[in-house]
């Protein structure tokens, strides 16, 4: 029972950091119907970022993951601008491409920056933990769930609630009109991935606290991304933290349960079954769903 | 939003009237042969490390076709292809270690095992539309990965499974550098012909429509859940068979290899660079960038994913709709430029 | 006389959520009749042709075509069956020259071509109907408004239908480019084909039209002969709000 408490705990804050990982692919997704197959190479820079920040300069990952953030803004800004912009209104394909041959390009310029080295980013206080009777719940994930509900609920805030956010929904919903009303969609869309490369850089930062990471991880952070976004439905954004915790959950439980790595099989299971029943998502009511013109 | 990225989709410009006479009907068999032939004597004039080169410029040639089927003609756009490779290659093992058979009698059950597992899965995903195909296929191809992982006893496990090749163990003689060679141009010769077939029959009619507009091809009768389900199965059973030579090849196989990621998106990019919806697109696309990237690799050891990432990034912006597609277009308009090209689908 | 209706409705109905799209739609089209079905702006017009097709499935009803159950069946179930549409919002195969587009329709309609030399002669006695010929081996995308809504007609007559049903094929069409429609819905109502046209285009409805049905917030509201529906107040109600029915009634009073 212990055993299945402290799987369960383990689970949750997990599931909260795999969330603020996707939270920023879902948006990108939901607002200009682009998969970012770099996303993932977006996570990894930022944790070397932040990595940088603590090695050299011995700042704080709490303080290094906003220089993180304000690096990967910028780099996420002129990738939209001057390169995916260039392809948005292709078949899905052509942008697919686009963002893969990208991630190639960060992936290997890491590995020759930074070696395929595990790296992590040590501090005094995330290996400590808190005792709850029998469950242990370590200090590190706690600060780094909570950082990851504050920061998806700021991005929550920031669309729902600034001008510069609802143009971002507005966008999102019909490009046209957006750009009738004046809205510059280009700036916008560059505006909205350079907010997701952000949200990555922060998830990085954190996911190198809590744990190692090396260039060849960011495919298997993307593919996360994929299967959270779809469970938690595309645009809803509190969507990216159920289905984080769910995949953090039905993980950590399959492997308690489970021997060798069927976990990961089940979260490809989870994936397709939920595209198959509910391709909206759990939450999600989809932008870009399949549907007959009426 | 939908409509307007809807309506500037990639199509071919205008294809070639449907009802051809005899002599074009029957040139493209007629340079499949030539082409065959050719490679044939191709063969004597190269050394070995050649001859393994221009072998797996044939395997990406049928890989890509197989992959045009689904993501070309029909337009849905496969990104677990490898799962058909990698269940070819482990049933293929499987049989030839496990059961005895022979490699050719293997080879044949992996295509149909393929086709069969694209069948089943296809039912029930290919209801979905465009990123969530291509998501829930990438989830196929992975957690077969895993699942092949998974079941030591049968499939060796992480550490791989190894085919007889030589002594008493061995089923079937080992092909060698030449047998390879002509197994590979026989399987790249069969994928351009059912490629070929399709391209002007009228199941091909079929699947451009589905690609072209769904419910439009519903509305005119077409079976569009059986037509889907036929591409996927056939372009598993291309890539399935691909699969099982390439498993006889390398004689020891992982299953991180024969379900990497990678070479799904080699296929999708070949055929894309090359032009989707066209039997010499993606021809030229295998050719091209095999020989490109077996290049980079000899002669930039370090840098050539770097250089490999690139020139997918600076293809897709310059030719979106492909080469071939590019060429039938410009030569039609007369306008060659490429960037009236890259301004079709920019922001 | 065989007196089956080519098209009957029971209890027709789709929520969409919460969304009642269309409800409760019974009525039946006897064979040779051409129905204008008219409504305002998304009163579900659109959505009960679909519900016909098969590209929506309703949520209650049913669905006979020549007295067979076709409720909630496939759309090339339906298009076997013998019925044809046009869609809307055009739907041309992009990739495909005008006549290819016609011959697909041919090639997989009830009664199937045998050979694609067979399917092309046949699409091209579709588009000699429908006024296209000098564009046939033109891309769609070449097309103007008119003759893109002409292509819609012709791979609708591809599979020779028993019932044909028109989605606004006059939709923003010049007077002069409307006319041939209509000759062309008359001439097709001679040789025995049943149509239901939805419309907004009111001379249009008038001109061709044996009798109207009235769909208003997705219920039907009248039907009957065309010119006491359109006189109905109930009628210009939906179409033009309370206020401006009322003053016209208190003004022929």
């Amino acid at each position: 029972m212990t055993e299945f408490l402290q799987a369960t705990v383990y689970g949750v804050l997990q599931g909260g950091l795999l969330a603020l990982v996707a939270v920023g692919f879902s948006l990108v997704w939901g607002v200009m119907n682009v998969v970012n197959l770099s996303h993932g190479a977006f996570v990894i820079l930022g944790a070397y970022v932040g990595w940088m920040m603590h090695d050299r300069f011995g700042l704080d990952p709490l303080l290094g993951m906003l220089v993180a953030a304000s690096v990967l803004f910028v780099i996420g800004y002129a990738v939209q601008r001057f390169l995916v912009n260039l392809v948005i209104n292709g078949p899905i394909f052509i942008t697919l491409l686009l963002t893969f041959g990208l991630s190639l390009i960060i992936i290997q310029a890491m590995n020759v920056g930074f070696t395929a080295n595990y790296r992590s980013i040590h501090t005094g206080y995330a290996s400590n933990s808190i005792a709850l009777g029998e469950v242990h719940i370590p200090l590190g994930r706690l600060v780094a769930f909570a950082i990851a509900v504050v920061v998806t609920l700021l991005l929550v805030a920031l669309v729902t609630r600034t001008r510069t956010g609802i143009s971002i929904l507005a966008t999102g919903m019909d490009r046209g009109a957006a750009r009738l009303m004046g809205i510059r969609a280009r700036h916008v869309y560059a505006l909205t991935f350079g907010i997701a490369a952000a949200m990555a850089a922060i998830a990085g930062t954190m996911v190198g606290t809590v744990g190692t990471f090396n260039p060849a991880a960011a495919g298997s952070y993307t593919l996360l991304s994929f299967v959270i976004a779809v469970l938690g439905g595309l645009g809803n954004m509190y969507g990216a933290l159920v289905g984080g915790i769910v995949i953090g959950l039905v993980e950590a439980w399959a492997g308690l349960y489970l021997p060798g790595t069927w976990m990961n099989a089940i979260a490809f299971l989870v994936l397709i079954l939920v595209l198959i029943a509910r391709p909206s998502g759990l939450l999600g009511r989809a932008f870009y769903a399949s549907r007959v013109e009426v | 939003m939908s409509q307007l990225r809807e309506g500037a989709r990639a199509e071919a410009a205008v294809p070639a009237p449907a009802v051809q006479p005899w002599w074009r009907r029957l040139a493209p068999w007629g340079l499949l042969a030539l082409g065959v032939v050719a490679m044939l004597g191709l063969q004597s004039q190269i050394y070995t490390g050649q001859e393994r080169t221009v072998s797996a410029i044939f395997m990406f040639i049928a890989l890509a076709q197989g992959w045009n089927l689904i993501g070309g003609f029909t337009g849905y756009a496969s990104f677990g292809q490898v799962a058909f490779f990698g269940i070819g290659g482990y049933t293929t093992a499987v049989a030839m270690v496990h059961w005895q058979a022979s490699f050719w009698l293997s080879l044949a059950v992996s295509g149909v095992v393929a086709a069969i597992f694209g069948g089943v899965i296809g039912l029930p995903l290919l209801r979905l539309k465009g990123h969530y195909f291509a998501i829930a296929t990438l989830g196929v191809a992975e957690g077969m990965r895993e699942v092949v992982t998974n079941l030591p006893r049968l499939t060796g496990g992480g550490a791989g499974i190894t085919i007889p090749t030589v002594g008493t163990k061995a089923t079937t003689t080992y092909l060698g550098n030449d047998g390879f060679y002509w197994l590979f141009l026989g399987l790249a010769a069969l994928a351009l012909a059912i490629s070929t077939l399709v391209s002007r029959n009228k199941f091909g009619f079929a699947l451009r429509a589905i690609n072209q507009d769904e419910d439009a091809a519903g509305a005119l009768g077409i079976n569009t859940t059986r037509a889907k389900v036929l591409a996927f199965a056939l372009s598993g059973f291309v890539c399935g068979l691909v699969g099982a030579a390439y498993a006889f090849q390398q004689a020891v196989i992982y299953p991180a290899r024969l379900f990497d990621v990678d070479i799904t998106v080699l296929m999708v990019v070949m055929v894309v660079i090359g032009g989707a919806g066209t039997v010499v697109g993606p021809l030229v696309g295998a050719v091209a960038l095999q020989f490109l990237s077996e290049y980079l690799r000899q002669n930039f050891t370090d840098a050539h994913i770097f250089i490999l990432g690139l020139i997918i990034i600076v293809g897709v912006v310059l030719l979106p709709q492909g080469f071939v597609n590019y060429v039938v277009e410009a030569r039609r308009t007369g306008d060659w430029s490429l960037l009236s090209n890259v301004r079709r689908y920019r922001l | 006389m065989n007196d089956v209706p080519v098209l009957e409705t029971r209890g027709l109905g789709r929520r969409f959520g919460g969304l009642q799209a269309v409800s409760d739609v019974s009525f039946s089209v006897p064979k040779g009749e051409v129905l204008g079905v008219i409504g305002p702006n998304g009163a579900g017009k659109s959505t009960f042709i679909n519900l016909v097709t098969g590209h929506i499935k309703p949520t209650s009803g049913k669905v006979l075509i020549d007295g067979k159950d076709l409720t909630g069946r496939k759309p090339w179930t339906v298009a076997h069956a013998g019925v044809a549409r046009t869609f809307q919002i055009v739907k041309p195969f992009r990739g495909m020259s005008v006549r290819e587009n016609v011959a697909v329709g041919v090639l997989y309609g009830p009664h199937h071509a045998s050979t694609m030399g067979q399917a092309i002669r046949r699409a091209d006695e579709l588009l000699e109907e429908v006024g296209l010929v000098g564009v046939a081996d033109r891309p769609p995308a070449e097309l103007s408004v008119a003759d893109a809504r002409r292509l819609e007609f012709a791979k609708a007559l591809a599979s020779s239908p028993k019932l044909l049903l028109l989605d606004e094929v006059m939709a923003g069409l010049r007077p002069s480019e409307i006319e041939p429609s209509l000759e062309l819905i008359l001439r097709l109502k001679e040789q025995g084909l049943t149509i239901l046209v939805v419309e907004h285009v009111m001379k249009a409805i008038l001109a061709i039209s044996d009798r109207v049905l009235v769909i208003n917030q997705g219920k039907v509201l009248t039907s009957g002969e065309p010119r006491a529906v359109l006189s109905d107040p109930r009628v210009i109600e939906a179409y033009l709000g309370q206020r401006y029915a009322s003053r016209r009634e208190s003004k022929d009073a």
